[in-house]
């Protein structure tokens, strides 16, 4: 066997080569074994009053092997001289190749490619793109006092290799993009934001013209008039962000397996049963076109499905990895995620959403005598014991007599989300809408993913100001 | 110390007669255990390694730096680095900013010798510790749980003469601990990183997770009430003072024309006062030199209310025509931002049992979903996770659920009581802290 000093640098045949020939000394039918080789590439402008900043991060790359021998272990490393220790670190055994699930060995080869290949774009020509938006919100209004742009390109390599015989590979560009004009007229500093993002390529960017940048200028000086949002219990409806937050942080979060064989899930007792208002259907997947939460196969192997979540308000399923899937007789659909060789597989979400309804939105409005809207999600956190929601907005509007009137400052949203689930009245039939991020389990390991849905209506929600 | 590998890429940034470079290399390795229940679900060993080179160029009143990071000691590898790094600071074009120069630094132990000399069998020792202390409570039960032992060691080199190393170790823990009866459920999940072996107290910790645990238990949802009584815990009063009060110190939010903090003015009541104190013993953050190579500094921020002191990294004191107060901290993608390094606010003189004994009606908060408040304006608004009511001096029930919300910096204009009592949290050392004028909704 040869081995570098570095994996980036060898063709993908080598690796191919190098990865079989480890994974077939570790026999199936006595473990569970498989190895993944992670490379990611990035290029980062932020530009900001202060700042003008660009890294480069040139290709980091490393493994990781790991085998179930009733537990897990686990070994990686950016430095291949030490795949040769895999085997020293990695114990083989007998016996054990039945307490994981065996699924079908697959084969794929995959490169999505960009409209517009970022890389074909040389950095002058994007960081002026960067100082043009910067500038022209500079100009636009003196009271926006700081315009943050951030850029982000990445192009992820994963090349996964099992001992039941998968060998896969995918090349995956990411984009994302965030603007967010801070604004200040007296004491008042304030700001909304723009993002937009997903397997895409500079295309994205290219799309900004100025009558976008000039709504995004408008929408943060508003934020200085807006109004504190009411405390209290009242109807709401959320936009298809505060949608996706929901059914991201606040449910999905409960239905992640490995929190099933935790016995840390309020949704434990609840599959085939009533969780959500009967107009419901919730959805992760991660085989939707070019979303940020989308990939051919996850960090096991697994092809990327589609999981039907809740279905007429009935809960139908759990996401599954390999070893939750092994232990709860489950199907994976491609939910095992790790954020870098460097961090550790889990069952994860990818692109989570509502499907839209049948309601007109305008309708669903006029319907609510005083109420709120809160829009714009811009954070959240799971409690996938309790079923405790918090999901707050970046900001909002008031609901008076039908109408859409006061634009709200930040409004956060909580109680039991079993509660908000039943008591959705409404679901509008704009088309879906969905919006990147970032997720971690817990505080760690962050993947991108997407939520979204479209609005949806709550007779009676708990809100305050956020 | 010292690391070929920054010799190597020292060597070829100078063959290219680069004047103004720097490198920072940082190695680790990660010894991690998993926890299904009490059982053990997964052990990782994870060896990492990654560099970043800087590199500067001159103008008139400007400076252009470049940034490339990577994990190549491949020769050819480095010199496409240092080849799009001068590309990079050839293009880029930011304020004047020069590396700082080589200034005689103390030495300070970051490091747990036990962990660098065996760490599998420490973190093998510490997990039968934390399992054995854990399983003592029968009425409660694990969901699941993370250690982990980091040993880190870091190189800076510039041009200026700066060679710099330091070798560092510390934890990471998460638990959940869980309770059940007659169909009801509840948790306490903590998630720390911890600097000190003797600040994972296993004897104490799992005490309060399994006490919070149980009496989350029997938890009511809060009364709505508006000027209410709240104590915020030392790890919820971190997550509520430091994206606010830790920014509105710092130069970049100065330059910017964010900080509503003016020097030697009241900022907050004659009783609190916090330290940006990057030399703190038993700081998650604490280190003789910032990742820019200046030195760490005891900076005091607000003093007996008054605010005394911005805190600068070296870009933003050059703009400010001052001195760094050691302030630069490395970011995930190689650049410096202006930032805090450990934050400590000075005790009071009132135990929190007294302190809760003043309390006619109020709120004990220890812990929020996420609160997350606004680093501009201060304000937040966040779901109660675990807490108490307080009535008559005591508390009364627990509570769970309904929201506080309120504005961090008035609330340190109104710091009603703070306890003798400090806890470390992450890379605060806080102590409890009462706060009139919040409001509590259900």
């Amino acid at each position: 066997m040869i081995f570098g000093l570095i994996m980036s640098n060898k063709s993908n045949e080598e690796i191919f080569v190098i990865f079989e020939e480890i994974s077939n000394s570790f026999k199936r039918e006595n473990q569970y074994f498989d190895i993944l080789f992670d490379s990611v590439s990035s290029v980062r402008i932020k530009k900001s009053l202060t700042e003008e900043s660009i890294s480069i991060n040139a290709k980091k790359s490393g493994i990781v092997a790991r085998t179930f021998i009733g537990s897990w272990k686990e070994f990686a490393t950016q430095d291949v001289s030490e795949l040769k220790n895999i085997e020293k670190k990695l114990p083989k055994v007998i016996n054990k190749g039945e307490e994981i699930n065996e699924f079908e060995a697959w084969k794929i080869n995959k490169e999505i490619k960009p409209k517009i290949n970022p890389s074909d774009i040389p950095i002058e020509e994007k960081i002026q793109k960067i100082r043009d938006f910067f500038n022209y919100l500079r100009k636009y209004d003196e009271r926006i006092i700081n315009p943050i742009i951030f850029y982000s390109e990445s192009l992820m390599t994963r090349i996964f290799f099992n001992n039941e015989g998968c060998q896969l590979r995918q090349v995956l560009p990411r984009i994302r993009f965030f603007i967010q004009p801070v604004v200040k007229e007296g004491s008042t500093i304030d700001f909304d934001y723009f993002s937009t993002g997903g397997e895409k390529g500079f295309e994205i960017i290219e799309e900004i013209l100025d009558n976008k940048l000039e709504q995004i200028a408008k929408n943060s000086l508003e934020m200085l008039k807006a109004d504190t949002p009411p405390s209290g219990k009242f109807p709401i409806i959320l936009d298809p962000d505060m949608a996706g937050l929901i059914a991201h942080e606040s449910f999905g979060h409960g239905l992640e397996a490995d929190q099933i064989l935790r016995d840390r899930s309020y949704l434990k007792d609840k599959l085939n049963k009533k969780v959500a208002s009967e107009i419901c259907v919730i959805c992760d997947s991660p085989n939707l076109k070019n979303e940020l939460g989308s990939y051919f196969f996850d960090d096991e192997g697994i092809p990327a499905g589609k999981n039907i979540l809740v279905e007429g308000g009935i809960l139908k399923r759990f996401l599954h990895n390999r070893h939750t899937a092994s232990l709860l007789n489950g199907i994976p659909k491609g939910n095992g995620r790790r954020e870098s060789f460097a961090h550790p597989v889990y069952v994860r979400m990818t692109n989570t959403y509502f499907e839209p309804g049948d309601y007109d939105l305008d309708e669903m409005i006029s319907e609510i005598k005083y109420g709120v809207m809160p829009t714009r999600g811009y954070f959240g956190m799971e409690d996938p014991l309790g079923g405790g929601m918090q999901c707050t907005s970046k900001k909002g509007y008031l609901i008076e007599n039908g109408e859409r009137t006061k634009l709200l400052k930040s409004i956060t949203l909580s109680g039991p989300v079993l509660e908000l689930l039943q008591n959705i009245d409404a679901i509008s039939n704009d088309n879906l809408n969905l919006h990147g991020g970032t997720c971690g389990k817990g505080v760690e390991d962050f993947i991108p993913v997407t939520t979204g849905g479209s609005f949806i209506r709550v007779k009676n929600a708990l809100i305050s100001p956020g | 110390m010292n690391n070929e590998k920054v010799e190597l890429i020292r060597k070829a940034i100078q063959s290219k007669n680069v004047e103004e470079y720097e490198i920072y290399l940082i190695s680790q390795q990660i010894y991690e255990t998993q926890f299904l229940k009490n059982q053990i679900e997964s052990e990782r060993e994870i060896n990492d390694l990654e560099y970043i080179i800087r590199i500067l160029s001159q103008r008139n009143i400007e400076t252009g730096i470049g940034i490339v990071k990577g994990n190549s000691i491949d020769p050819k590898e480095i010199e496409k680095y240092i080849n799009t790094c001068l590309l990079l600071a050839k293009n880029n074009s930011t304020s004047k900013y020069n590396f700082p120069e080589k200034k005689s630094i103390s030495q300070i132990s970051t490091v747990d010798q036990k962990l660098i000399k065996d760490p599998l069998r420490a973190k093998k020792e510490i997990c039968e510790e934390l399992i054995t202390e854990i399983n003592e409570y029968k009425d409660v039960t694990p969901t699941f749980g993370r250690f982990r032992i980091h040993i880190q060691k870091r190189f800076l080199n510039n041009s200026n003469g700066i060679d710099l190393d330091n070798l560092r170790t510390f934890f990471y823990l998460e638990f959940s601990l869980k309770t059940q009866e007659k169909g009801k459920l509840s948790e306490y999940w903590e998630s720390e990183y911890i600097k000190e072996r003797e600040h994972l107290n296993f004897n104490k910790r799992v005490e309060k997770w399994a006490r919070i645990s149980k009496d989350n238990l029997k938890a009511k949802p809060p009364k709505s009430k508006k000027q209410a009584l709240v104590i915020f815990s030392p790890s919820l009063l971190k997550d509520a003072i430091n994206p606010v009060v830790g920014f509105q110190a710092l130069g970049k939010a100065f330059h910017e024309k964010v900080s509503k903090f003016n020097l030697n003015e009241k900022v907050a009541s004659d009783n609190f006062t916090i330290i940006d104190n990057g030399l703190l013993e038993g700081g998650l953050l604490t280190n003789a030199w910032d990742g820019e190579g200046n030195a760490q500094q005891k900076n005091e921020i607000i003093e007996n209310g008054i605010f005394k002191k911005r805190l600068f990294d070296q870009k933003y004191a050059i703009l400010g025509d001052t001195i760094s107060t050691g302030n630069g901290i490395r970011t995930e993608n190689g650049s410096i931002t202006n930032g805090n390094t450990n934050l400590q606010i000075l005790p009071g003189d009132i135990s929190l049992e007294e302190m809760i004994s003043n309390v006619k009606e109020g709120y004990y908060i220890e812990k929020c979903s996420w609160l997350e408040p606004d680093e501009f304006s201060g304000s937040f608004g966040a779901e109660i996770r675990n807490g108490y009511f307080i009535k008559n001096g005591r508390f009364s029930n627990p509570i769970k659920g309904g929201n506080v919300s309120g504005n961090v910096l008035e609330m340190i204009k109104n710091c009603q009581f703070i306890s003798k009592e400090t806890e470390f949290s992450s890379n605060s050392l806080f102590p409890y802290i009462a706060f009139p004028n919040l409001t509590i909704s259900f």
